[in-house]
C-alpha cells in the first residue's frame, strides 16, 4: 500500500505532462476579419479529430475537423457581424476551460448596402417651413449588418411639379441624416433616401392651412335650395383638401337645419329646404364665412 | 340502505318526476322565453290579446302574431314584420322584444284603447317604441287592431355621387423599426367641463379634427384627487362620434359612476386618434331642429340621408350650451330604422328638465353606420 | 485548483458592476440629446446586456423581450437556439464599458452610440467548461424608443479602429 501511493502519483503526474504536451501541439488559426457571409477557412495544428465551436452572441457553430488539416466554413456559414471566439476541442483532451485553443476574429459586415433603414419625419406638415423635414438612414447590408464604413447617401425630396431638393451626405458609423424645407405649394412630396443599388422612399404630404374668405352662394333648384361653397382655399390660395367638413346652417321660425358636408373637388355642396327668410351661415372648423338670407 | 341512500334516491326519484312534468306541461311563458313557442292564453280580455300578440313577437312567430290581429286583411305579414323591424336592415332588425308594458286608456264591452310600449333589446341597449293599439271584442275572445305604419320604398333610381373615400397603407413587413406609419391625426380637445350629476360627475366636451384625413378617435379622462392621486379613470364608450372627418367636431360624454365632483383636484384628458380608412358618405342632414322646453324638454329634428346608400344605423349626438357658450350637456339616441335615400327619419332626443331651463343653443352631429360598410 | 481559482476569481468578477465611463461629448444631429434622454439610454443599454448575458447563459430568448427588438433580437434568439440545439450556453460578463452618443436622430427615434467594451466570455458544452476568454471590443449600438425604455436595434461589435 505504502509503495502503491508514490506509483500511483508518478502515474498521474505522467498523465498530465502527455495532456499538457498534446495541448501545446494543437493550436487554432483563422484570418483575422472576415466578410459576413464569406467563405473562410479554419486550420488546426495537432493530430488526431476534433471540434471547433465558434461562438458570438450573434451566430454560434460547432464543426468536426480533422486536427492537422483546413477546414473550409462555405458561403452563408456565418452572416452576422462581430467579435467571436473560435475554440479548438480534440477528442480526448480534458475538458478544460483553460486548456482549450482559443482566438478570436472579426466578421466585418458586406460593403454593398443591401437595406435602407430610413426614418422621415413628419408625414405631413404645413407649407412652406425651414428645415422641418427630417430623414435619418441606417445602412444594412444583405444580413442585416450596420455597415460602418463610410458611405454616400442621397436624400432628394420632389414636389409633384418636379422641383426639389438634394442633399448628398456621407454616413458616420452607418448613420446619416438631413433637413429640407417644405413646399410652399401644397401636394404630397416625394423623399427618397438612395445609396449604392438601394433606395427607399416616403411620401410627405404638405397641408394647406385653415380656410379663408369662406364664401356661399344659395340659390334654388326643383322647390329646394341648393347651397354651395366658392372654391375653398387657406389664406396662401392653397387649396384646402377634399374631404375638410363644412357645416352649413339654415334657422328659420325656431328651428334650424344643420348639415356636414365634405369639400368634394373644392367645394362643398348640399340641398337644404327652402323656407322664406331662413338665414343660411357657414364655417369650416375654426373659419367663419358669409351669412345669406334666402328671400324669393 | 342507510338513511342517506334513500334520501338520495328519493329526490332523484322526485328530480325525474320533476323534469318528466315540467317538459310534458310546460309553464306557457318560461316555454316562451326558452324559445320553444309562443303563450297561447285564451284572449278572454284585451290585456291578454295585447299581450299574446307580444308573447309572440318576442318569440318571431310572425304568421302566428299576424293570424291573430283583427284588421289582418288590410296588410299582409311581411308588412306587419317590417312595420316592427324596419324593411331594410337597422337597429331593430337583429333585436329581440325584451319586455312590454300596457296602459289600458278605455274600455268598453266591445272595443278598448291600450298604450303599449315595446322594449328592444339592440346591440347599443335599449330600445323602446309605442304603439297605441285599438282591441275589439270578436265574440268571446278579444283581437288586436294592428296600427300599421307604411314603410317608405325607393323609386328605383340612380343617385350619382363623386365617392371620396380614405384608404391607409400601413407600413409592411418589411419596415422591422415600426416607425414609418403615416402620423396619427392630430385631434384636439376644443371644450371640457366636468359637471355633478345624480349618477355622479360628468365630463363633458367637445373634440376637433385638427387633420386633413379621417380620424378614428376616443376620449379618456382621469380624475384626480387634490393630492394628484388618481381617483377612476373612463372612457367615452359610445358617447361620441368615433370616427371624425377632417375639421370635423364630436361632443363627448364620460360618466364617472359614484365620483363627487367636490373630490375632485383635477382632470386629466387623453384624446386618442388613429388613421381610418373612411368615406366622405354618406351626407345626412339634419332637418327642422327644434327645441321643445320642459317639462319633457327634448330636441327633435329630422334626418335625410343625402346620398343613394342606406345608412343602417344612424346615431345622432347633440352638444347643449349655456347663453354663455358652454356646453352644459351632451345626450344622444340612435335611431332605430335605416336612412334610405332622401327619406326624413325622426329623432327625439331627451333633455334633462333641471338642464333645458339653461340651455341657450345647441349643435348636433350624426354618426352612421352602413352594414359592409364603415362608419361615417 | 487552478482552474478552481480562476472561476472564483471570476464569481468575483461577475458580482461587481461593470465600469462606466462616458464621453461628454454632443452626437451628431439635429437637436441637442437631454440629460434625461442620455441617462435613461445608458441604464437601458447596461440593462439590455444583463438580459443578453442571462439569456445566453440560461438559452432563455424570452428574457431578451424587455431589452431587445428587431434584428438584434432576433440574431440573439437564433443564437440561442444554435446553443440549445448543440448542448452549448455561454456566460457574458460586461467589465467596462466606455460610451460615446454619436448619432441622435431627429425626432428623437433613435440612439447611435458605441462602446469600448470589456467583458469575459465563458463557455460550456453540456455544462463543462469549454473556454474563457477575457475580450475587448468596440460595439455600435443603435437604440430605438419602446412604449417604456429604449431597446437595443443594433448591436455589433467592429474591429478597433
Amino acid at each position: 500500500m505504502r509503495r502503491g501511493f508514490p506509483l500511483l502519483m508518478t502515474g498521474l503526474a505522467l498523465a498530465m505532462m502527455a495532456d499538457l504536451a498534446i495541448a501545446q501541439e494543437q493550436g487554432i488559426n483563422l484570418p483575422k476579419s472576415i466578410e459576413a457571409g464569406s467563405v473562410f477557412s479554419v486550420r488546426c495544428s495537432g493530430s488526431g479529430e476534433g471540434t471547433v465551436y465558434i461562438v458570438g452572441p450573434g451566430q454560434v457553430l460547432r464543426r468536426d475537423v480533422q486536427l492537422g488539416s483546413t477546414t473550409s466554413f462555405p458561403a452563408g456559414s456565418l452572416t452576422h457581424a462581430g467579435r467571436y471566439l473560435a475554440i479548438l476541442s480534440a477528442s480526448g483532451s480534458s475538458s478544460d476551460a483553460g486548456s482549450n485553443p482559443v482566438s478570436s476574429f472579426d466578421v466585418v459586415p458586406a460593403s454593398e448596402p443591401a437595406k435602407i433603414s430610413f426614418l422621415a419625419r413628419p408625414s405631413r406638415l404645413p407649407v412652406d417651413i425651414h428645415d422641418a423635414i427630417t430623414g435619418a438612414v441606417y445602412l444594412f447590408d444583405t444580413y442585416q449588418n450596420l455597415i460602418l464604413t463610410p458611405m454616400p447617401v442621397s436624400f432628394d425630396l420632389t414636389n409633384p411639379s418636379g422641383a426639389g431638393q438634394k442633399r448628398s451626405v456621407t454616413t458616420r458609423d452607418g448613420a446619416a441624416w438631413t433637413a429640407m424645407d417644405s413646399s410652399a405649394h401644397d401636394g404630397t412630396d416625394h423623399f427618397v433616401a438612395s445609396a449604392g443599388d438601394v433606395s427607399s422612399a416616403r411620401a410627405v404630404v404638405q397641408v394647406a392651412g385653415d380656410a379663408c374668405n369662406l364664401r356661399m352662394s344659395v340659390t334654388p333648384s326643383d322647390g329646394k335650395l341648393v347651397v354651395a361653397t366658392d372654391p375653398v382655399r387657406d389664406c396662401s390660395g392653397n387649396a384646402v383638401p377634399d374631404g375638410t367638413i363644412v357645416t352649413f346652417t339654415e334657422a328659420a321660425n325656431g328651428s334650424k337645419t344643420t348639415v356636414d358636408v365634405p369639400l368634394k373637388r373644392g367645394i362643398a355642396k348640399v340641398e337644404m329646404p327652402e323656407v322664406q327668410g331662413a338665414i343660411f351661415t357657414v364655417a369650416s372648423g375654426v373659419s367663419l364665412g358669409n351669412q345669406v338670407r334666402w328671400e324669393k | 340502505m342507510n338513511k342517506g341512500g334513500l334520501l338520495a334516491v328519493f329526490i332523484f326519484a322526485v328530480t325525474i318526476l320533476l323534469v318528466v312534468a315540467g317538459t310534458r306541461w310546460p309553464v306557457p311563458s318560461a316555454a316562451a322565453y326558452a324559445g320553444g313557442g309562443q303563450v297561447s292564453r285564451t284572449a278572454s280580455s284585451p290585456e291578454a290579446a295585447v299581450s299574446n300578440l307580444c308573447d309572440r313577437i318576442r318569440a318571431h312567430a310572425w304568421d302566428d302574431a299576424y293570424n291573430s290581429l283583427a284588421n289582418k286583411a288590410r296588410f299582409s305579414a311581411l308588412d306587419f314584420q317590417h312595420d316592427l323591424n324596419g324593411t331594410y336592415p337597422g337597429l331593430l332588425t337583429y333585436t329581440n322584444l325584451d319586455s312590454f308594458e300596457m296602459q289600458p286608456l278605455h274600455a268598453s264591452a266591445s272595443d278598448a284603447e291600450i298604450r303599449l310600449r315595446l322594449k328592444w333589446a339592440t346591440v347599443v341597449g335599449p330600445s323602446v317604441t309605442t304603439r297605441q293599439l285599438r282591441v275589439v271584442r270578436n265574440g268571446d275572445r278579444w283581437q288586436v287592431e294592428w296600427p300599421i305604419t307604411s314603410q317608405p320604398t325607393l323609386a328605383p333610381e340612380v343617385i350619382p355621387v363623386n365617392y371620396l373615400r380614405w384608404d391607409v397603407i400601413d407600413r409592411g413587413a418589411g419596415d422591422d423599426w415600426g416607425m414609418q406609419n403615416v402620423d396619427a391625426p392630430h385631434v384636439r380637445i376644443v371644450d371640457m367641463h366636468p359637471v355633478q350629476r345624480a349618477e355622479g360627475t360628468v365630463i363633458l366636451g367637445e373634440l376637433l379634427n385638427d387633420d386633413i384625413y379621417p380620424a378614428y378617435v376616443a376620449v379618456t379622462a382621469t380624475l384626480l384627487r387634490k393630492d394628484q392621486t388618481p381617483i377612476a379613470t373612463e372612457g367615452s364608450f359610445d358617447k361620441i362620434s368615433h370616427v371624425l372627418l377632417p375639421k370635423q367636431v364630436t361632443p363627448f360624454l364620460i360618466l364617472f359612476p359614484d365620483v363627487t365632483l367636490a373630490d375632485v383636484g383635477s382632470v386629466r384628458m387623453t384624446p386618442f386618434s388613429s388613421l381610418i380608412a373612411a368615406s366622405a358618405d354618406p351626407v345626412i342632414e339634419i332637418q327642422s331642429q327644434h327645441m321643445s322646453p320642459a317639462p319633457d324638454a327634448s330636441l327633435s329634428g329630422q334626418l335625410v340621408n343625402q346620398s343613394g346608400q342606406v345608412a343602417n344605423v344612424a346615431h345622432v349626438l347633440a352638444a347643449f350650451y349655456d347663453s354663455t357658450g358652454q356646453v352644459v350637456w351632451i345626450a344622444d339616441q340612435y335611431v332605430d330604422r335605416a336612412l334610405l335615400p332622401q327619406t326624413p327619419t325622426p329623432f327625439d332626443i331627451h333633455i334633462p328638465e333641471d338642464l333645458a331651463r339653461k340651455i341657450a343653443s345647441e349643435r348636433t352631429v350624426v354618426a352612421s353606420y352602413s352594414f359592409g360598410g364603415t362608419e361615417s | 485548483m487552478i482552474c478552481c481559482a480562476a472561476f472564483g476569481l471570476t464569481a468575483c468578477l461577475a458580482a461587481a458592476q461593470p465600469a462606466v465611463r462616458v464621453e461628454p461629448s454632443q452626437p451628431q444631429g439635429q437637436q441637442a440629446l437631454a440629460d434625461q434622454t442620455r441617462s435613461a439610454a445608458i441604464a437601458d443599454y447596461l440593462g439590455a446586456w444583463k438580459s443578453m448575458s442571462e439569456a445566453l447563459e440560461q438559452n432563455r430568448p424570452g428574457l431578451l423581450d424587455r431589452d431587445f427588438t428587431g434584428s438584434a433580437k432576433d440574431e440573439l434568439s437564433a443564437t440561442i437556439a444554435q446553443q440549445a440545439s448543440l448542448g452549448m450556453r455561454s456566460r457574458y460578463r460586461d467589465l467596462a464599458h466606455d460610451l460615446q452618443f454619436v448619432f441622435y436622430s431627429p425626432d428623437g427615434l433613435s440612439i447611435e452610440m458605441t462602446d469600448d467594451a470589456e467583458y469575459e466570455v465563458q463557455v460550456f458544452v453540456h455544462d463543462k467548461p469549454l473556454a474563457a476568454q477575457r475580450m475587448h471590443a468596440r460595439y455600435v449600438v443603435v437604440l430605438t424608443p419602446g412604449a417604456a425604455r429604449w431597446g437595443v436595434r443594433v448591436l455589433q461589435a467592429s474591429p478597433q479602429p
